[in-house]
Parts: structure tokens; sequence; C-alpha cells
């Protein structure tokens, strides 16, 4: 076990330093980082296998034991692993070869690098402070590239995204202290008191008052970071203001990440607490989302910032589903999954229209498919799935969501839903009409080889027709063993 | 562990909070610097002094806070503040009054939320548990209702301390590895808050976020 960590660990950090020290950049580390991630994601299914082969008896560590990898850790840096190397492949070419354009790539490698590997921590540490510790610290490593071309538009987003998700996980960190201090106050010092293990053994013994307060600084805090509304204010403009490769990252997975700090938490509280508790609060931050996100689909004019309230949207929709008990839970992990490949899918089909149109307005993107077939269809076909439409991935995991809620007896929150997703269903293929047929701007050169870039993002279609048609049974396996870790 | 200790912590915690009102009715950046350095030596003491009492590795802990908070954040913010002359914190969002009424506010709400685990505890710090939360909601309050990139900083930093009162007083301070994480991204975390203040000043010729609104919809 511990050597399947150090391989999924070692290289980005490996790859991070490699570019600190290279200098001036060279292409090699590009290339150094893409096969550092693809070694990391062929570890982190070979923890995939070994979780599952150790089944769920066998997931005990020792109380002290500082990383703790379950189901759901797993299956976290599964979805972070494979979403850097698609971006990675992407964007390993190396621009032009001028000299501020090398400072910009090599600075890009540090962080893009670094940024993947407090994610891998984040998930994979078993003491929650330092849990908190990696969570914080992606907020500044992609802080860092979002201004990587330096604009106002980059300048302003970046500032505010550093700014809120900084205060945001500050409150976070309070929580956690509260609920440190709940269990010192019970229980004394005890080594390893803020491992998760422990805290969530001792939770049926702590104080509920106090573990509530503690929760609501969490979700809060971490609610902020995984964009959940009304805390979301940053997300449209640093989604939209990155770099696309940053963006898929972004939008994919490091939101992931900071559901996945609410689902411990959640766990924590729901063992001293009534988990109904936090179910209101989860199923109360998801509708807004859920709404908010639609609505403004609805009225964007950017195809970027339209991913990005996309984002908050399918963020609602995870929270709504870990509020809807095992089976919500299981349609909430199973949705991260495929939002994580479909999102990010668009999002570096969206950089590559960017770079042809240099130009982020919907209106002013016209004849996509004459323009760029290859392109145009695979942002379509991102878009579609993330609309749920048959056969993507997405799909089963909205259905399940809403079966979930019938199930539960909450019908409003079915019906709701429904009504949601038919909105953005509308609003999102009324945009991607629009940039799909129609004449193209005369500026813009016409036509696309079928490049390696194609090749790469057509096997993350693959993956969401696999996920959509046939969901394979390893996979809902490790979705089925991840509850565990989200409901006691 | 006697009245004197809870008295010290009381007085140490107290005026924390008094140094972040300061940022609401004084106007110029230097004097909140100052302020801010005042409530991390005050931090620092207090640390220490729950050290002397109690877990002797709190020296370590308090050491590093003079250090990094009393020391070094301070020095950064000045050279920034001098660099870019003295603009003032001109017109808040929320004037000088409504603004110490509001604090006062969330100073009252502070204690009420704080009274369930004043219960649960008999720590003799507990006294300083409030006054951690009142100087937390505070300094929220002074990130969103100025206007300065340099003042919402200050504000940020001012609820980094606080968290770190609540940590010291609630629990004798979490366990040294998570301290020293912490401190690590707090580090980090200015040193790119710096870097970006920079880049703003750059780019829009002012620290006024008012002219960060170019982004909407």
């Amino acid at each position: 076990m511990s050597l399947i960590l150090a391989v999924l660990l070692a290289p980005p950090l490996g790859a991070s330093s490699l570019a600190i020290l290279v200098r001036p950049y060279q292409r090699f580390v590009g290339w150094v980082s893409t096969i550092g991630v693809a070694l990391s994601l062929a570890a982190s299914i070979a923890l995939c296998t070994t979780v599952m082969g150790a089944g769920p008896q066998q997931e005990a560590v020792p109380a002290t034991a500082l990383w703790r990898v379950d189901a759901l850790s797993a299956l976290l840096a599964l979805c972070v692993t494979f979403v850097a190397l698609v971006a990675m492949l992407l964007g390993r070419r190396a621009g032009h070869p001028d000299r501020e354009e090398l400072a910009r790539t090599r600075y890009f490698w540090i962080f893009t690098n670094a940024f993947v590997f407090t994610m891998l921590i984040a998930v994979t540490i078993q003491n929650v402070a330092l849990m908190w510790v990696a969570i914080e610290a992606t907020t500044i490593t992609s802080a860092m590239v979002i201004p990587l071309t330096r604009t106002k538009a980059s300048v302003e987003a970046s500032w505010k995204y550093l700014l809120i998700c900084s205060v945001g996980i500050a409150l976070a960190f309070a929580g956690t202290v509260l609920a440190y201090f709940d269990f010192v106050a019970t229980a004394g010092e005890v080594p390893g008191a803020l491992n998760w293990t422990v805290l969530r053994g001792a939770a049926p013994s702590l104080h509920p008052a106090l573990l509530q307060l503690a929760f609501a600084f969490l979700l809060i805090g971490y609610g902020t970071k995984a964009g959940l509304a009304p805390m979301h204010t940053w997300l449209p403009d640093a989604h939209a203001e990155a770099p696309s490769l940053v963006s898929a990252l972004m939008s994919g997975v490091l939101l992931a990440v900071a559901m996945y700090a609410i689902g411990r938490w959640k766990a924590v509280v729901d063992a001293a607490v009534d988990s109904s508790f936090t179910n209101r609060l989860l199923m109360g931050f998801g509708v807004v989302s859920v709404v908010i996100g639609t609505f403004s689909l609805v009225i964007q004019r950017h195809y970027k910032r339209m991913l990005a309230y996309s984002s908050v949207e399918h963020m609602g929709l995870v929270s709504i589903g870990l509020a809807l008990g095992p089976l919500g839970a299981f349609a909430a992990l199973l949705h991260t999954m495929n939002h994580a490949v479909a999102k990010s899918l668009s999002f570096l089909a969206a950089g590559r229209i960017l770079h042809r149109y240099d130009t982020t307005e919907i209106g002013k993107v016209t004849g996509l498919l004459r323009v760029m077939p290859w392109t145009g269809a695979l942002f379509a076909i991102g878009i579609l799935a993330l609309v749920g439409l048959p056969p993507f991935g997405l799909f089963v995991s909205e259905f399940l969501l809403v079966r979930a809620a019938v199930v539960t007896g909450r019908f409003w929150v079915a019906g709701l839903v429904l009504v949601l997703l038919l909105t953005a269903f509308t609003s999102l293929v009324h945009h991607l009409n629009r940039m799909l047929y129609g004449e193209p701007p005369p500026a813009v050169t016409i036509g696309e080889r079928r490049g390696w870039s194609v090749t790469v993002l057509a096997v993350s279609v693959g993956v969401l027709i696999v996920l959509g048609v046939t969901l394979p049974r390893p996979v809902a396996a490790l979705i089925t063993q991840s509850v565990r870790g989200v409901i006691p | 562990m006697g009245g004197a200790f809870s008295q010290l912590v009381m007085l140490g915690s107290s005026g924390m909070l008094v140094t972040a009102l300061i940022v609401l009715w004084r106007k110029g950046v230097p004097a909140y610097i100052t302020a801010y350095r005042w409530q991390s030596w005050l931090l620092a003491a207090l640390t220490a002094t729950v050290g002397y009492y109690g877990d002797g590795q709190l020296y370590w802990v308090a050491g590093l806070l003079l250090g990094l908070k009393g020391v070094a954040i301070p020095a950064l913010l000045r050279t920034m503040q001098r660099r870019f002359g003295t603009e003032r914190e001109a017109a808040p969002y929320v004037n000088t009054e409504v603004s110490l009424l509001i604090a006062s506010v969330l100073v009252v709400f502070a204690y009420l939320l704080g009274r369930p685990w004043m219960a649960v505890t008999q720590l003799p710090t507990r006294q300083g548990l409030p006054l951690a939360m009142s100087v937390l909601f505070v300094s929220l309050f002074i990130i969103v209702s100025r206007k300065k990139a340099i003042t919402q900083v200050i504000g940020f930093l001012m609820l980094e301390n606080a968290i770190a009162l609540l940590a010291v007083v609630g629990t004798f301070g979490v366990p040294f590895l998570v301290e020293f994480g912490v401190f690590l991204d707090a580090l980090m975390g200015f040193l790119v808050m710096q870097i970006f203040i920079y880049h703003i000043h750059d780019t829009f010729d002012t620290l006024d976020v008012d002219a960060l609104a170019r982004l909407r919809h």
C-alpha cells in the first residue's frame, strides 16, 4: 500500500521540483510531468483494486497512521489523476519558443504539478487538519496559474478567487478547531485525535450542539471552495479566466475534492447528531446552487462562464445527492466522477475554440462545425453529456439521483430537480446551436486536422459512454464501497 | 491554574478584539498595520502564557508567531504600503459609525453562539472563546466592508489570528505538525496575496477593489 501511495504522490511533486530547477524551461519537463501523471494514474488504479480486494473490513488502519486510503479516497484519486493526465496531454506542446512564453510555460508546469500534488494529498491524508492544509494549498497553487496571461480580467478573477476562498477556507479551519475542541473537552489529549477514524469513532460521545456549530463552519468553508451558492461568486470568474487546462482541473476535480472534505465531516457529525441535521443543510445549499446555476446558464453570453455556472449546478446536484441517504450518496459519487470527465472534456474543447476564434462570446463563435469539425463535435458531445442526455454517464447518475429523492419520499426535490434540469437542458442546447451552425466569421481560418488532442479527448468521450451504457461492475463496486465513507 | 491565568487570557483576548476594532475607526493603512502588529504580539504573548500554565510546546508556537506575524509580515506590509504611498481608505462601503454599531452586534452574536460550548468546558481559558469568535466576525466584516486590497489582506490576517486564538484558548493548541502546516499556508497565502497586490497595482493603477468590477455575468 505504501509503495502505491509513493508512486501516486511522488511524480507530481518531483515534476514540480524539476520545473523549478530546470531553467530556462526545457521541453522535456512537460514530458516528464505528463509521464509522471500517467504513473500516478496507474497507481490510483492499483489503489482502487487494492482497496476493493481488501474489502470494507480491512479498511481499518492504525489510529496514528498518517495516510488513510479507503474506497472514497481511491475514487477521488482516480478522478484527479485521470483529468490531470488528459489536461497535460493536451497542454504538453510548449507553444512558441520566445523567451516570455518559455518563462510562462515553466511557471505553468511548476504550479500545475504542485496543484495536482496538493489535491492528491488532500484525498489521501488521514488527519483532517492536514487535509485542510492541503486544500488551502490548492487555493494558493491554482491562484498562481490563473493570471498566466496577465490581463485586467484575469488579475481581477484571481484576486477574487484568492480572497474569497482563503476566507472561506479559514472558516473551515475554525470548524475543524471547534470539533477538535469538543474532542479534547470530552476525551482529553489523545495521539491522533484529529485523525478521521478516531474522530468518527469518538463522535457518538461528543457534544451535539458543538458539533453542529462546527459543521456549519465547515460546510460554509469547504462549500465556498466547492462552489456552492451563495458562496460561488468567485467561481465563474476564476474558471472562465484561467487557462483552459487549469479550468479543467479546477472545475472537474478541485470542486469534487472540496465536496470530499464535506462528505468526510458529514460522516463524523452524523455519528453524533441525527443525520437529518446535515442532510437539511446540504439539501438547502444544494437546491440554492442548482437554482442559481441553472438560471445563470439561461442568461450567459460567454461559453466558458456558461461551463462554470454549469459546475455550480452540478455541485448543487452532488450536494443534494449527499443529503439523500445511501442511494443518493451513490448517485452523488457517480455524478462526481461523470462530471469530472465531462466538464474537463468541455473546458479543454472550449480552450481550443478560444484559441481559434480569440473570443469567449457565444455570439461571436459561429459555424463551429465548419471551422473546427472535430473540436466542434467534441464540444457538442461535452455539452450534451453535461445536460444529461443518454448514452452518457450523467444521464445515469441524474436518473439515480431523482430516483433516490422519490424513494426517500422527497417528491418536491425530485420535481424541482427535474424542472431545473430541463431548463438547463434547453438553455445549454440553445447556446450550443448558436455556436455550432451559421456562417463562420471571415477572419477565422477554416479546417482542422484530426490531431493528437482530438484522439485524447475522444478517450474521455469513450469513458463517458461506457459509464452511461454499462456501468462497469468494478466501478459500481468501488462506489458502493465509497458510500461507506460518507454514510455511517 | 489560578484566577491569574484566566484573567491574563481574558485581558489578552480583549486586547486582540480592540486591535481589530481599531481598523474600523482609523482611516490610514499605517494605522492598520500597527494594529495588526499589536494584535500579533498579544497573540504570541497569550500563547506563551498558555504554554507557561499548560503545554511547554506552545513556547515554540509563540516564538514562530512572534517572528512571522509579529515582525516579518508587518515589515512586508510596511514595504508595500511605502511603495504605494499613503492611499487612504477614503470611503469604505460602510461608514465608521455604522461599522462600530455592526461590530458591537457581532460581538453580542459571538457571545450568544458561544453559550453552548461555554457550558461543556471547565477550562480556565474558556472566557477567551467568545472573544476569539468576536475577533473572527469583526475581521470578516473588515474584509467585506473595506475597499482597499491591502485593507482586505489585513482583515484576512486578523481572521487568521482569530482562529489561532481560538485554537490556543480552546484546545491549548492543535498538534504541532498541524500548527506548522497552518503556518506554512499562512505564509504562502500572504506572499501570494502580496504578489497579487502588486499585480493589481500594475494593471489597474489603484488598489481600490471598486475598480475590479469588470467581470459581471
